[in-house]
């Protein structure tokens, strides 16, 4: 009998590793965030729906889940809106067009543009850089405006200066089709605009509850308050959709991460029907 | 040596006559593998240990649990993941065996199985690592004062989730063979053993029993009551002092969850493989650091120590419960041994039960 281990050939594909893409535009979207317009250097398209997150990697700095800002109907590119705060968002704000990045992903649910959300009414209520996932989605509704009712968009920034996609605020409203509102926290000299948290927004617009559904996205605080509003204006919590950031580290449900109570997020989110989450005790 | 129909080996059990012979079918299996096996270390304690082939001088079964476990050898503590950009590898994965496993480890490996393998997308890794181990395990025969594996539904012998199961009989050994993987390995030695009558196979259960009921006493010495429901009790402690009181001792070193049996958490980052190419790394983390759940544009859902120690126990006694049917808590005590802070887990367990 031999004495050499017999060796098994495996081949080992890692559902660890990154597929390579390049970066064929940048743009500073603030003073702290960039978007990256990307493409899979194997030509295909990302395969993503709105709400969904894809991991993000460079060599050496390793990697980070970062939501698609843009919605699938617009190619196979997609874009990708980073916030500097570390070494590896700080690493990517350095890079060119031409750069190479990894991707793994599309992971998560998505904003259910092609089921609830069809048919209806639909109201996005985003703080801050909230506003990046609900992009994809309401560019979604934009490219299949005959798809959805009214489009409401409430959005709140910081600062003046903290606002983000403010060029594309009225490709994304037609006259009569969307309502656009908006507000800061803090305002400046040259701010016209309303001030005030995100919530004084609910009472200024007429909605049917019956008819209207609700994607939240923003800091944690928001989401109560916004809540709440909602669910006094009749809103059911079935018609409500938030998006949680937890940290989404490998994507896959192996890594332990963004456990929350006996969930996944990456998993079962980051997009939710409110009314699944709302026994969870650390959701909100 | 040829391989005899695996339809007329299947399930069978048979006797190793003594030490020798035992040692002798061990060594026969590991002329196939290199072996992991218990090695006394001195201090009633043992540890995991690798080699070419079974060294009857050094291997034993083993008493009770290694201080290491099982996990490490299908989940090692570091690993390199594949190079960022190269093609596809064929990595060389070797068979090997280990002895000795105990059944806390076993329905531990259960944990690992759920995520790694069962659940989609599988991590091919780990299925390769897994495929690749045959596993001998043993069942207990003594236990060490921290054991308490009947208080979370386990017994100190396996049911399952093994290719070969060793029993202490007398002064024989039973080998019984889990899984076509395990027959066809003990065809190998079957030459060198008897069949097993039923009246060896008496002896086994009633050591078997003898040996649940002194854990379970043990267990119950400790306040802990077989057959609790550690999940409603979980839930109904939630919002209890019990996670601060335990939290104060803790020192954040993540020694519990590097030596238990089931946390599978780990950490992606970026390193270099052998010749110098960025590779991707995968390393044990734990629920425990302070920014394990950490965001990165600061906010962090588990901010206090108290809401971590907490969600070690939603994890082990909620989520997996939920998930798959049974807690992430094999009973082994190694948490017991490896705190700094010196947090019992069957104190906590105990209060959770009380306050529950």
């Amino acid at each position: 009998m031999s004495n050499m281990p017999r060796a098994e050939q495996e081949t080992v594909r890692d559902i660890y590793r990154p597929r390579p893409a390049s970066i064929v535009r940048t743009a500073d979207v603030t003073r702290i965030e960039k978007l990256f317009e990307l493409e899979l250097e194997s030509g295909e398209a990302l395969g993503h729906m709105p709400g969904q997150f894809v991991e993000v990697s460079l060599a050496g700095f390793g990697e980070a889940p970062i939501s698609v800002s843009s919605s699938p109907t617009r190619g196979p590119r997609f874009e990708l809106v980073v916030r500097r705060v570390g070494a590896l968002t700080g690493a990517l704000h350095r890079l060119k067009p031409g750069d190479r990045v990894g991707i793994r992903g599309p992971f998560g649910t998505w904003f259910p543009v092609d089921s609830d959300l069809r048919g209806r009414d639909v109201l996005f209520i985003c703080g801050g850089i909230g506003l990046v996932p609900v992009r994809s989605a309401i560019q979604y509704v934009v490219d299949k405006r005959s798809h959805y009712g009214h489009m409401f968009i409430l959005f709140g920034a910081r600062t003046p200066a903290d606002r983000l996609f403010s060029d594309e605020y009225e490709q994304w409203c037609a006259p009569g089709e969307a309502t656009f509102l908006e507000t800061v926290d803090k305002r400046d000299a040259r701010w016209t605009g309303a001030e005030g948290v995100l919530t004084t927004l609910i009472p200024c617009i007429r909605f049917d509850p019956g008819r209207t559904v609700a994607v939240i996205c923003g800091p944690p605080v928001m989401y109560r308050f916004v809540i709440v509003e909602l669910k006094q204006r009749g809103m059911a919590e079935d018609n409500m959709f938030v998006s949680l950031e937890r940290r989404m580290k490998c994507g896959v449900g192996k890594c332990g991460h963004c456990q929350m109570n006996h969930i996944y997020v990456c998993q079962k989110g980051p997009v939710f029907r409110l009314s699944e989450i709302t026994d969870l005790e650390e959701a909100l | 040596m040829v391989v005899r129909d695996a339809q007329v080996v299947r399930a069978m059990t048979y006797v190793a006559a003594s030490d020798q012979v035992m040692a002798e079918v061990l060594g026969v299996l590991s002329r196939k593998r290199p072996v992991f096996a218990p090695v006394p270390v001195g201090n009633g304690q043992y540890r995991l240990e690798g080699a070419a082939e079974w060294e009857a001088g050094r291997h034993t079964v083993g008493p009770y649990r290694t201080v290491e476990p099982l996990k490490e050898l299908v989940f090692p503590p570091r690993e390199f993941l594949g190079k960022l950009w190269a093609e596809e590898e064929r990595n060389r994965i070797e068979e090997r065996m280990v002895v000795g496993v105990k059944n806390c480890d076993l329905s531990a490996l259960r944990i690992h199985d759920y995520v790694f393998r069962d659940s989609d997308p599988e991590d091919p890794r780990y299925t390769a690592l897994r495929r690749s181990t045959l596993i001998v395990s043993a069942d207990c025969m003594d236990c060490l004062p921290v054991c308490f594996c009947p208080a979370v539904g386990e017994q100190p012998y396996p049911k399952g989730g093994f290719d070969i199961n060793l029993s202490r009989v007398g002064e024989a050994w039973l080998v019984e063979a889990g899984s076509e993987k395990g027959d066809l390995a003990l065809a190998a030695a079957r030459d060198l053993m008897e069949e097993a009558t039923a009246e060896m196979v008496r002896r086994r259960d009633d050591a078997r029993q003898a040996m649940h009921a002194r854990v379970e006493r043990q267990a119950r010495e400790s306040g802990l009551v077989p057959g609790s429901d550690f999940q409603v009790a979980f839930r109904k402690s939630f919002e209890s002092d019990l996670w601060a009181d335990f939290a104060g001792d803790c020192v954040e070193c993540g020694a519990c969850n590097f030596v238990c049996g089931t946390c599978h958490c780990f950490m992606l980052g970026d390193g270099y493989a052998e010749d110098n190419l960025p590779a991707r790394v995968r390393e044990w983390d734990s629920c425990l650091f302070r920014n394990f759940a950490r965001v990165a544009g600061g906010a962090n859902p588990r901010e206090h120590r108290a809401a971590r120690l907490r969600n070690r126990f939603d994890k082990k006694f909620n989520f997996f419960v939920e998930v798959l049917g049974a807690p992430a808590c094999g009973g082994c005590g190694r948490c017991i041994e490896a705190c700094m802070g010196k947090i019992d887990i069957r104190e906590v367990l105990r209060r959770m039960q009380d306050e529950g």
